[in-house]
């Protein structure tokens, strides 16, 4: 039996793919992280997951989508706010820990831009999640 | 076994229906009656109305709720 994938499976596909390939270098690739380069990632997955959109958009006929897209749609918010929820008492540990017991000073400009850069990488993993568990319930049939 | 079972293939297949014109009518997506077919997606009352419907039978001879199945 084929099953193959509906117009909203193609587009959270695509979505990981656009996060992947934006952030993915953003992390692994730049030591050196910046407002500008931050403001740089949203703008570019924001033109790629446009550029996908339409392209799926445009080569698949029916773009139904009903109740179940929905419950699973809403799956995959509950494990992005699970995700990001748990990366903020993570992240609000670690900074009680170097504010008090660490020799770190948190009134530099890199500290200020290290932090922006971890509070984006927790919202990139929160999305990630979210968009992983939706296609996780698509291949699970829920 | 699931909660809630159904017939919806049997019937299709007695009535020559393809899941993507059950689809169609129903107002879902094929890959969602293909869930429903494998007893992996439980639809909503509406939706299960709309099937029963569509394949021209009363609710309960589509779908047989179980109270001993896993949910």
């Amino acid at each position: 039996m084929s099953t193959s994938l509906s117009y909203r499976e193609k587009t959270l596909y695509a979505s990981l793919a656009a996060e992947i390939l934006v952030y993915g270098p953003y992390f692994f690739l730049h030591q050196q992280n910046s407002v500008n380069k931050v403001a740089g990632m949203i703008v570019s997955i924001i033109v790629l997951q446009m550029i996908l959109q339409l392209l799926i958009a445009a080569f698949t006929r029916n773009h139904v989508t009903d109740e179940r897209d929905r419950l699973i749609e809403l799956r995959g918010y509950r494990a992005g706010y699970l995700a990001i929820a748990s990366l903020m008492v993570i992240g609000l540990g670690m900074l009680w820990f170097h504010a008090t017991i660490g020799n770190h000073r948190l009134d530099n400009r890199m500290m200020g831009l290290h932090f922006l850069s971890v509070f984006f990488g927790m919202l990139i993993i929160a999305d990630i999640t979210k968009t992983a568990t939706q296609i996780l319930a698509y291949r699970k049939a829920l | 076994m699931p909660a809630i079972r159904n017939q919806i293939r049997e019937l299709r297949a007695q009535r020559e229906i393809t899941q993507q014109e059950l689809a169609d009518q129903v107002g879902v997506t094929r890959q969602t009656v293909i869930a429903i077919e494998q007893d992996k997606y439980s639809p909503s009352l509406e939706t299960a109305f709309k099937v029963a419907i569509v394949l021209g039978v009363p609710l309960e001879q589509c779908f047989q709720y179980d109270p001993q199945g896993k949910r």
